[in-house]
Formats: C-alpha cells, structure tokens, sequence
C-alpha cells in the first residue's frame, strides 16, 4: 500500500480557539482510516484544511509525493483530493448530469452532455450508486444525494476521498449502502477518510482508526487492536458528566396536549406530556423534527389539529400569544433564528418579550429596566461577558445558548419545546443546558426535547419518542428502551 | 438583511473567499468607529470630484472654496441650504427606518410628488381656511397622499409577493404621470406655459424666518427625525424594526408580525414623504409645478444612507447635501464648473460609505 | 398593422440589450438595479464617442465600455465589499447621472453641454427577406444594433445552456457554497458577469442615442434600465422570454403613441403609465417566482 498523505503538525486557530493543535495524520491508498472525535474536536477543520478550504496557520500536507499549501479546492482536486461533505454541496435546481459537469474542464468549454452521461452509467455501476444523469437533484432523496458526491470524486479519479460526517443524515439502510460503496472503493484501491463520531460504524468499516479531542490526536490505534469503549475513552477523556439527582415522577395532569397535528412533511401526530415530564425525541435530523418544532411553536400553520397548554386551546395563535400562554421554545438556529447576533445580551435577552412588563413601561422601553434585568439573568445563568451590551455575536456557542435558555426559562413556562439544544456545545455547556432542563422539569413543566444524539435524549428523557416520516414511530418510557428497537423505528424511512 | 451600514456593533473585517486584492485596504486602517468610516467617504469623494474639476480645466481649491461661500457664506445662503435639505430630511428619515427594517422602499420619488398634489389640493380647494390651520390640512393631505400611495405598494408586495423595490420602483413612474395628469386637469392653471397649478391661498404658506429665509419645514423636519429616532430606540415598534432588519427569522420567533411592521413602517415613511412634497409646495414654491420633486427621493435614499439608518443623523446628512447642493449653484455661476458635479460627489459618496460599511455577514 | 410592428420593435430593441445584461447578473446571483446607470453611460459613450472620432464603430465599442466600468463599479461594491445589491445598484445609477451631465457640459469648456448632432444610424436590409411583399420593407430592414440584439439573445440563451461558462455562471447564481466545492470562484465570476451584462446594457444605451435619436441628453434613458428589470422578471431569466416581454412593452408604447396619433380623448398620461402597469400586474400575477436564481442578492459569505 503507498502512502497517499502525510500532514505533520497542523494547525489553524479561530481567535482563540485551537481547532487543530498540531495534528500529524497518514492514510494510504486501499484503506479506510476512521477519523474519530466529538463535535469541536477538530475533524472537520483538519479536513477543510486538506482540501484547501481554509488555510492552516502552520504545518505540512505533503499527497502523492506533493506538497499542497496555500491552495484551493480547485488545487486539492486536480492533486486527486474529493471531500464530500456532510452537507452537500449540490445544485438543487440542476440534474445529477449538471451537478456532475460542473467545474470539470474534462467535460468540454461546449457541454459534451451525451459523453458525460454514459459515464455517469459505467462509473454508478461499477460502484453501485444507481444513478440517472436526468434527475434533478431537488427531487432525490438524501442517500441518493450523497452518491453524487462520490460518483464526482470517483469520475474525477480521485485517489483519496474525504466523507465528513456521511452518515448523519441517513436511515440505517442507506447507512449499510453505503458502508457497501465504501468496501468497493477501498477494493479499487482508492484511500478513504471516514470522519465521524459514531463508533459502531468506525468498527464496522475501517481498518485503522484516529481519535481527536480538543484539536490534539488522543489516540491511533488498528480496528482490530481496539475495543469500543476504549475509543469512547479516547474521544471523551474522563467521565466529565456527574451523575444527575434522582428525579421525582411526573404529576398527573397533561399540560401540553396535541392531538392529530399534520401538515406539509408532518403528521398526522398526537401526543401529550403531563407536567414535571420530559418526552425526548429522537431520530434522524430531518425526519419532520423542525416541521413540528416550528408547527407547535407557531411559526408554520399546521393543515389541521389541535394544540393546548394548560388547556388553553392553541391552534389559531400565533407565536406571540403562545409565548404569552406559556409556550417557550429554543429553536435548532442559534445564529439567526434563537439569537439576533448584532444585536446586545440585554435586548437578546429581550427579544421575545419586549412588549411587557419589566421591559416596557406606558408606551417606551425602559432602558434602565432592561439592563438590569440582563445583568440579573447574567448572574443567575453564568453567561460570560463584559457588559450588559456587548453584541451576543461576540460570545462563544456556549454563552450563546445561555442567553436563550435564560430568556425562555426566566419566563417560568408551562410548557418548553427545546430543539437540539446542546447542539455543537463543549460537554461543560451541554452540561449546563442539561440542568437547567432538568430542573424546569423539577419546577412541574412539561418539556419536549428534540436532539439527533441519541445518548443525549436517553440522558434527559422521561419518556422516549422516535421520529420518522414526520410522525411518531413509537414512544417507550426510558426503562423500557430496547436500542434495537428504537434503531428499528429510525430506520422507518423509505430509502 | 444587510443595507450597508452597522449600526449597533463593528466586528472584525469581513473574511472573503476572493483572491481579488483588497482595493481599499485603507478603510481597516481608519479604524472601526462608524463615523469615521463616513468621514473618510465623504473625503474621498471629494478627492475624486476634485480630480474632476482639474479635469475641466479649472482650480478644485476655487472651485470648492466658491462652494463654501456660496453654501454657508451668508445667512440667506445658509438658509437657501435649510430649505433643500428640508425635503430630504423628512422623505429620508423615512427610509432610513425602511431599510432598517430591512424593507427597500425607493418609492420615496412618487410619495413626495403625490404629497405636493395633496398639499396643493387641499389648499386650493378650501381657499378661505384662516392660517395656520390651512396650512396644518394642507399638510395633512400631503402626508395622507404620500401614505397611502406607499400603501398601493405595501398592498401589491405583500398581497401578490412581488419584491418591494419593483412595486415601489414602477409605481414612482406611475405617481409622476398622475401629477402630471392632475396638473393637466383638475389643479391646473390654464394659460400657463407649462404645467402647474394656481397659486395657493397665502394663508397656507409656511412662515419664513427673516434673515435665514428658510421656511418653517425646517423645524417640523427636525422634529420628525426625533421622532423617528425616539420610535426606533424607545419603542417596542422600533425594536421589531431593527429585529426584523436583522433577521426576519428571528423577528418571526420574536412573535412580530412582519406583515404589520411592514404596513406600519411603510405608512409612516410614505407619510413622510408626502409631508416633504408638501412642505416644499408649501413653503418653497407657494404652487405645484410640474417636476417640482424630480431626483428628491433619490437624494432621500442617499442622505438615510450617510446618515447610517439612525434619524438623528440624518439631520447633518440632509444638511451636509442641502449645502453642497446651494453652493453648487454659486460654483457654477462664479467659476463655471457644472452644478451636476454635485450628483457625482453624491453618487460617491454613497459607494464608498456602502463599501466602508457593511457588516460582517 | 405592420409598422406598427416595427415600432414595437424599434422600443424594445434597447430595453431588449438592457435586459439580457441584466440576466447575466441575475442569473449568477445579482439584482440588476443598475442596469438604468449602465444603459445611460453606454448611450454617452456612444454619442461622445462618435461625435469626437467620427466612427460610429468606435462609438459603440465605447458604449461597451462606458457600461462595463459602471459595471465595474456595482461589482467591486456589492461583490467584493458586500453592500445590498438594491441600494448599491441606484447609488450607481445616481452617479451615472451625474458623471454623464458632467461630462456631457466640461466637454465643450464653457460650461454648457455640448451640442452633438448625429445621423441616426442606418438600417441594414437582409438580402432575400427584405422582398417579401409588405412585410419585407417594413420588418426586415433593421439597423445593426437590432440584428445584434436579436443574435445576442439567441447567444445568450445557447450560452447559458449549453457552455461550462454558462453551467459555473448558473451554478454560482443557485448556490455559490457548492460552486466553490467545484473549485470555482464565485466572486470572481459574480464581477465578470456584472462588468460583462454592463457592457451589454450600455450597447442599449447605444440603441437610444446612435440608432434612435441621434444626441445625448440628460438622463435619455428615461428608466427604461428599470423597465429592463421587470421584463426579465416577468420573463423568469430567460433570454427568449425577455425578447417576447420587451416586444409586448415596446407594443404598449407604440400603441400610445398611435392613440395620440388618432386623437382619442383619453390623456396621453394615462397611456403612457401603460407598460409600467402591465409590468405591475404581470408580476403580481407571478408573485414571488420559484424559478428565480435561489441565491440572488445574498452576499458570499463562508468562513475562509
């Protein structure tokens, strides 16, 4: 087997942070290396670095004999470098044909679209990706997607292909599809770098693996020589999470009630959640999860159903009046949807609220009233900041998020939707998120938590639903999940 | 939704994917305050205009000086300076909360034409109202014109979804040919040469202040982009605004209708507008003229620009345009170089304050 | 009937320029709002130009270049240092304006604008369809802007189409994040597009003051750039449709001009409100269209 690539000593920072803090990484051709780590633990930004996406403040890449710096993704491939990313970079109004054409010199300055298209046949049927060069890719569904990508890299004959987080938006059977494709490229001796953090699928697939946390290589190790919960350990470190106080059961009302709620992608849905509850919802990311999210939090009208909180009926308020009801909701898009990021702490923090008491007083917003309130929920929530106005552009993910739970919770809700809150959080913000969750709980509301990590929702859940196709697969209490089960139900989706 | 001026915060340059050179690396070394920025536009652009006038063939330091004096040489001239920027002020502070909510509005053109027919119209129609009541209605019409000609188009790009720079764009077209028409028949004067109408009742006139000349437009348009400035900061209204001109999503989870913020700020801007065709009519020209209005609506969008979306600084922006524009006049007829230079250091202006200060996306 | 036809070609031929630049724009992800800047600094060019070198030719490769640096300008602002495409697009066609007045009365050194008398350019007649009884004299003696409008569409269309430039152009108009993925550039590629659709509309320009009118005058173009912009909407960025709504423009003009022509008692200012009317109510009838270019007017912006 030669050696492909060689990066020695890799590093990029964002301002103060260290994604990559000297990282050396070897793959050769006919391998898979499995690139391991939790969100922020670098993977992704080493990868951006290889294929010239962003530039490394220090190291060097050295592929088939070559050194590459400085360079482009223009560069990367003409080198023999594919990276197909995890969210893909397709054309969605042009046909797989187009997709594929495009910025590929060897498809003629005057289209040579017959040409093309026969390749496309013989390239998908020697790796199995099942393709039509007239499809438009906006009406394919995700698996199908991804094989562009690869059918891309493989048509470019690319040497080393780069799957960044492949499987996060697939349904088990497409995930064994594709494990499948990746055996046959390994077979043409193509090199593989499979960057994840699901371990099952990096002893499924790979021969080698290594592991990164915090920017730094924690560990290498050959598949076989290494078992499962030594790669946790490797990618986490030490158990960092304490163990949460024992809960007290749920009461006996339902506060948040919805009955056959359907509308486009979603439904027909019902479900209800008693006070002092948490029902975790689980599955795939774009199983229905944010149609609903935003359904019940009132920024899409549902085609029919029903909705309560605290038996106050819902269905025809907007989102201002479920706010006022006691609705509260911690939307997936910290960046332009949860948080105006020009925008101070003081008026994030009043962003939802701005139309009562403390923060306005007659017909004016009282400026004294709102800075003192931030500076309050700053104390109560730990968000870290110099001052009340600083733009919450400024400040890390995590704080970021504390605004938002500190906004929703202070309002003391009844009922809270929290989607993938603890989304791309350090595990100390994650754990923060989680508290406070728990402790509305504690505090009698009902709570509905969205998350694509499964072991998040099985960490705060009283009651686990699964998500597929827009509706409900199945919903088990937290005692009686069978992970099999609830892979069975994840997987509900048609291919 | 990003205009091309920040407003609360400036974070760090902007990174880009291009390999272009960065042609005005200057501007990261001006410093991050927003008004400097400004004032290093409004520098540059008379660097260029002043390449220009060398380029005619005559001295840009006489040029300019003969600018000065004829801007603010004299209280007359200063106040010849107030008037012009009157109009803008108010038809600019409106659009300034416009495109802080992130809604282009460049119907400012048409809103003030039709604002000088309501101004006009009512005045003549009930020509014995004792002042200073005729000259209080005849505002209001203008302001209720200008309202609701921005309400046509806040009706069809919200109603039938077309983007609001079009339906606003395509209805100042419209809005001149209307002036043009009820010039041409109800409001007219027949016997004149040319379009216009007869001329208004005395009792709607707007004072005068001796010495200055500038008309009592002056005050009430200071007074509007107070309180504009007051809505935008002091209001749950205005807060909206700026949320929704940041983020629409946002502005939705906030629980704003983007529909009524929409028709609120549009109404009001149009309001403005009409109110500065119909100060203009009012206290300028004491009739409606044909083309009375011609240009002030882009003007109104270029002075809400270099004022940076805030009303209060509009005040000096309008105030800044009003005396180039009065000393432009004076520079033409004592050193001869055109007037329509003026446009240009404008159009410059504007660009480089839109390149100098833009946000991070 | 038939010359009346020939009106309606002869108002649609500059809108018809204007709004295939314009296209370029929009399609690799810009809002053409400064197409009316761009049209009036090719029609000086154009004038200027051949009044001071006595060649027409001269005059209209100046038009294309007077529209492309106006081009030049919209690009380097919304692309490069990312201002809104709307309100850079007017501050041009502010300063179009002003330049054009300018330069048009510093030309002649007194001070007033120089006076430019030309021979509007001649019709060229196609051998062969131009002997066609009653139609041939009439439709197929055009002159030589109008053929190059016509094969500009057709060019267009097959470019956009059928080339890897037009594919990257597209690509860049629809999602630049994955056109940079390609290896391309999509700044790049967004700047050459304006500065080339500048040039494009400034042979529009061209159109107004060679072929039509023979002078420059301020501010000649008179929104049509605008008129432009909502053609090319309406025909939803395509080049042939935007050949068909700039035809059914220029129709609505000549019919108010035939109406003045005969006499009818309607105000010849509420005809000429026509096009704009018919530009409100075909867009509104559209609404917001799905086949627009899905990342127009969003600056590129992705960490680097």
């Amino acid at each position: 087997m030669t050696v492909l690539l060689q990066m020695r000593g890799i590093v990029r920072c964002f301002g103060a942070v260290r994604a990559n803090d000297g990282v050396d990484l070897d793959v050769s051709g006919g391998e898979i290396l499995g690139l391991l780590g939790e969100n922020g633990s670098g993977k992704s930004t080493l990868m951006k670095v290889l294929f010239g996406m962003i530039p490394a403040d220090a190291g060097d890449i050295v592929f088939r004999g070559r050194r590459l710096g400085g360079h482009r993704p223009a560069d990367a491939m003409a080198a023999g470098v594919a990276m197909i990313h995890q969210h893909f970079m397709l054309v969605e109004a042009m046909t797989v044909l187009e997709n594929v054409m495009l910025g590929w010199a060897a498809a003629g300055r005057l289209l040579k679209r017959s040409e093309m298209a026969a390749r496309i046949g013989e390239a998908s049927r020697r790796f199995g990706l099942d393709l039509d060069p007239d499809a438009v890719v906006a009406d394919l569904p995700l698996g199908r997607r991804q094989r562009i990508e690869i059918l891309k890299a493989v048509l470019r004959e690319a040497e080393l292909l780069i799957l960044d987080e492949p499987t996060s938006n697939l349904a088990p059977s497409e995930v064994a599809d594709l494990l499948t494709i990746l055996r046959r490229l390994r077979e043409q001796g193509k090199g593989v770098v499979f960057i994840t953090h699901k371990l099952p699928e990096v002893l499924d697939v790979c021969d080698r693996v290594v592991v990164l946390r915090a920017g730094r290589v924690s560990g290498r190790a050959p598949v076989g020589a290494v078992t499962k919960a030594q790669l946790a350990e490797m990618m986490v470190g030490r158990d960092t999470t304490a163990p949460h106080a024992a809960r007290q059961a749920p009461s006996k009302v339902d506060r948040l009630i919805v009955t056959d709620l359907e509308g486009p992608g979603l439904g027909p849905l019902s479900f209800a959640v008693k006070g002092g509850e948490v029902l975790g919802v689980a599955g795939v990311d774009g199983n229905g999860q944010l149609e609903l999210v935003e359904t019940l939090a009132g920024l899409r009208r549902p085609r029919g159903g029903a909705l309560s909180v605290d038996g106050l009926d819902l269905a025809e308020a907007g989102v201002a009046a479920r706010t006022e009801a006691g609705l509260a909701y911690m939307p997936a898009d910290r960046s332009s949807t949860a948080l105006v990021k020009g925008l101070s702490i003081a008026e994030n923090l009043m962003l939802r609220d701005s139309r009562r008491a403390p923060y306005k007083r007659g017909l004016f917003l009282s400026r004294a009233a709102r800075d003192a309130k931030a500076r309050a929920l700053m104390r109560e929530y730990d968000i870290r900041a110099p001052h009340p106005t600083t733009p919450a552009g400024r400040l890390s993910g995590g704080n970021q998020q504390k605004i938002v739970v500190a906004r929703e919770l202070d309002r003391k809700p009844a009922a809270l939707i929290a989607h993938q809150a603890a989304w791309g959080l350090d595990p100390g913000a994650t754990r923060f998120v989680v508290e406070r969750v728990l402790a509305l709980r504690a505090a009698g509301a009902a709570i509905v938590y969205f998350s694509s990590e499964l072991d998040e929702v099985l960490d705060v859940a009283d009651r686990i639903a699964v998500m597929a196709n827009g509706r409900f697969a199945g919903i088990v209490t937290r005692r009686d999940v069978d992970l099999g089960q609830i892979g069975l139900w994840m997987s509900g989706r048609a291919a | 939704m990003d205009v091309g001026t920040s407003g609360v915060t400036d974070a760090a340059p902007p990174t880009s994917p291009g390999r272009l050179p960065a042609l005005a690396a200057w501007r990261f070394h001006a410093g991050d305050r927003l008004a400097w920025r400004i004032a290093a536009a409004i520098a540059l652009s008379f660097v260029s205009a002043a390449l220009l006038v060398a380029l005619s063939g005559h001295n840009p330091a006489a040029a300019f000086a003969a600018m000065a004096a004829g801007a603010a040489g004299s209280p007359h001239q200063l106040g010849v300076a107030l008037n012009r920027a009157t109009p803008y002020l108010l038809a600019g502070g409106g659009v300034a909360i416009c495109f802080r909510a992130g809604i282009i509005n460049i119907g400012a053109e048409g809103q003030i034409a039709l604002g000088g027919v309501g101004a006009a119209a009512v005045a003549l129609h009930w020509p014995d109202t004792p002042s200073p009541a005729a000259a209080i209605l005849a505002l209001l019409g203008a302001a209720t014109l200008g309202a609701a000609w921005a309400g046509v188009a806040t009706a069809i790009h919200l109603g039938r979804r077309v983007h609001e720079v079009l339906a606003t764009l395509l209805l100042n077209f419209v809005a001149l040919l209307l002036v043009q028409q009820t010039l041409a028949g109800p409001l007219g004067q027949s016997g004149a040469g040319f379009l216009q109408s007869p001329e208004i009742p005395a009792a709607a006139w707007l004072g005068k202040a001796p010495n200055l000349g500038a008309h009592a437009g002056v005050f009430i348009a200071v007074v509007a982009a107070a309180a504009l400035s007051l809505i935008l900061w002091l209001t749950p209204f205005g807060f909206a605004l700026r949320v929704a001109g940041r983020s629409r999503r946002a502005a939705a989870y906030a629980g704003f209708s983007m529909n009524g913020l929409t028709w609120g700020v549009m109404l009001v801007a149009g309001a403005l507008a009409g109110l500065a065709g119909g100060v203009e009519v009012l206290g300028m020209h004491h009739r409606l003229i044909e083309g009375f209005s011609t240009g002030f609506g882009f003007k109104a969008v270029t002075v809400a620009l270099l004022g940076a979306l805030e009303p209060l600084a509009v005040i000096p922006a309008a105030l800044f345009v009003g005396l180039l524009e009065a000393g432009s006049l004076s520079m033409q007829r004592q050193i001869g170089v055109p007037s329509a230079l003026v446009a240009v250091i404008e159009g410059l202006t504007m660009l480089f304050v839109l390149a100098a200060t833009v946000r991070r996306a | 009937m038939i010359d009346f036809l020939a009106a309606a070609i002869r108002i649609a031929t500059p809108l018809l320029l204007a709004a295939l630049g314009g296209i370029l724009s929009e399609r690799a992800g810009v809002f053409a709002v400064g197409l009316e800047g761009m049209m009036l600094m090719g029609a000086f060019a154009a004038a200027v130009g051949t009044w001071a070198t006595d060649s027409s030719l001269l005059g209209v490769a100046l038009a294309l270049v007077g529209g492309a640096g106006i081009g030049l300008v919209v690009a380097v602002v919304t692309v490069r240092f990312r201002a809104d495409n709307m309100v850079t697009g007017l501050t041009s066609n502010i300063l179009a304006a002003g330049l054009t007045s300018y330069l048009l009365r510093i030309m002649a050194g007194g001070g007033r604008p120089i006076a430019i008398h030309l021979t509007p350019l001649a019709a060229w007649p196609i051998p062969g369809l131009v002997d066609l009884p009653g139609v041939g004299p009439l439709l197929f003696v055009l002159p030589p802007l109008t053929y190059l409008a016509i094969l500009g569409c057709v060019a267009l269309d097959f470019f956009l189409r059928r080339t890897q430039w037009g594919l990257t152009l597209r690509a860049v108009g629809e999602n630049p994040e994955a056109a940079f993925a390609a290896g391309i550039e999509p700044m790049r590629v967004r700047i050459v597009a304006i500065v080339v659709g500048g040039a494009i509309a400034g042979l529009g320009g061209a159109v107004l003051s060679l072929q039509q009118v023979g002078t420059f005058t301020d501010g000649m173009t008179g929104g049509r750039g605008y008129l432009a912009l909502a053609s090319l909407i309406v025909a939803r960025w395509n080049p042939f449709g935007a050949a068909a709504a700039c035809l059914a423009f220029g129709a609505a003009e000549a019919f108010e001009l035939r109406l003045q022509g005969f006499g009818v008692p309607v105000s010849s200012y509420i005809v000429q409100m026509a096009p704009y009317l018919i530009a409100l109510a075909v867009l509104a009838g559209l609404g917001r269209s799905s086949r627009m270019p899905a990342s127009v007017g969003q600056p590129l912006s992705w960490e680097r």
